[in-house]
């Protein structure tokens, strides 16, 4: 048990944390949505049935969708750009997705590689793209989530303002779906590019994000 | 399985709920939002004062109360007259219900589902216009 609380420690303490902002986050929306409520004429509701609405479905999903969104992207830009210093970075020359040698697929393989790396076709070329591909399509579903979502919390809100509902494709054209949207992709494009661009100079001891402090700010694709 | 896997399997299982959730605000709802709507008309259409501004949201019924008069006296002299029911939308707590010649928006409440604003009409432009309102 010990052991594995050790070697898992990273993923548990972010699980962890993620259940404490959640139960944070459900807790002081409850507050803020009832305190509307009371302002437009209507009632409080239970914390069971706003853990269950539309307005939590959707203040959680536009946050997810663009953590993932910033993930996938992550993924599949570094394979073509580089930023010259980041250990967040490839080398300035290994642009692309590489050979075969150097990511040990189809016959460089070796004993130690997971069993689709060896395989080729569809399924080898599938497995070599799956970390970018399930981020892809997580952002996908939970973007849909948040305009269903958001549709409903958005038409509860044009009723109690006493104006007509929408429907889902007058929503995702709405400046309320956008506006949801571009407020979280510009602040994880940011951190994106603040994470490349700072850890040129910058150094963190002991990090995995960051290069060995001693390292030149010229070294590129080095971690500590 | 393998634990990347298994994560990635937790937060579809979540994301699938959520969608869920967001749908079932709604199960149930139109028949007695449709109820309500119309047992307020009704009310008002026969001179019922009392019935009528029960059927009311608080603020609805203090809206109506502001000038001093009693809401059972002041909500019989709108001219409020029931209607064919020609569409039921419920959203979240709020509902809206069409009628020939009228629409009613309402919210819900422990006791059930309560008038927030009626003889409204649309605007170009904006919220509806409405002659009863929270």
């Amino acid at each position: 048990m010990r052991r594995f609380l050790r070697d898992n420690a990273l993923t548990l303490f972010f699980l962890a944390i993620l259940l404490l902002a959640l139960a944070g986050q459900a807790v002081s929306g409850w507050y803020g949505y009832n305190d509307d409520q009371l302002a437009q004429a209507g009632a409080e509701i239970s914390f069971g049935r706003y853990l269950t609405s539309s307005q939590f479905a959707v203040d959680v999903a536009e946050n997810w969708q663009s953590e993932y969104l910033q993930f996938f992207l992550y993924i599949f830009v570094t394979v073509w750009l580089v930023q010259r210093g980041s250990p967040e970075s490839k080398k300035p020359g290994e642009e692309g997705e590489e050979s075969d040698r150097e990511q040990k697929t189809g016959r460089h393989a070796d004993a130690g590689s997971p069993h689709w790396a060896a395989a080729g076709g569809l399924r080898g070329a599938l497995f070599a793209r799956s970390l970018g591909l399930v981020m892809g399509a997580i952002f996908l579903v939970s973007w849909l989530a948040q305009s269903i979502a958001g549709r409903v919390a958005y038409n509860a809100e044009q009723l109690a303002d006493y104006e007509d509902p929408v429907t889902w494709s007058g929503y995702v054209t709405s400046a309320d779906f956008w506006n949801r949207t571009l407020q979280n992709w510009q602040s994880e494009f940011l951190a994106v590019a603040s994470m490349a661009a700072l850890s040129i100079y910058l150094r963190q001891r002991g990090s995995s994000q960051s290069k060995p402090v001693g390292t030149s700010d010229e070294a590129t694709g080095v971690e500590g | 399985m393998h634990p990347y896997r298994r994560n990635t399997a937790i937060v579809t299982l979540g994301l699938t709920a959520a969608l869920t959730c967001a749908g079932c605000d709604r199960a149930g709802d139109d028949t007695d939002v449709r109820r309500a709507a119309l047992s307020f008309l009704e009310a008002a259409q026969r001179h019922d004062g009392a019935a009528a501004c029960a059927a009311l949201a608080p603020k609805a019924r203090s809206g109506l109360e502001s000038g001093g008069d009693e809401c059972a006296k002041e909500i019989v002299g709108r001219g409020l007259r029931t209607g064919a029911v020609t569409g039921v939308q419920v959203w979240g707590e709020r509902a809206q219900v069409r009628l020939a010649g009228d629409t009613v928006f309402l919210a819900r409440f422990p006791g059930g589902w309560k008038v927030t604003a009626a003889a409204c009409e649309s605007r170009p432009k904006g919220p509806y216009d409405c002659q009863v309102e929270a």
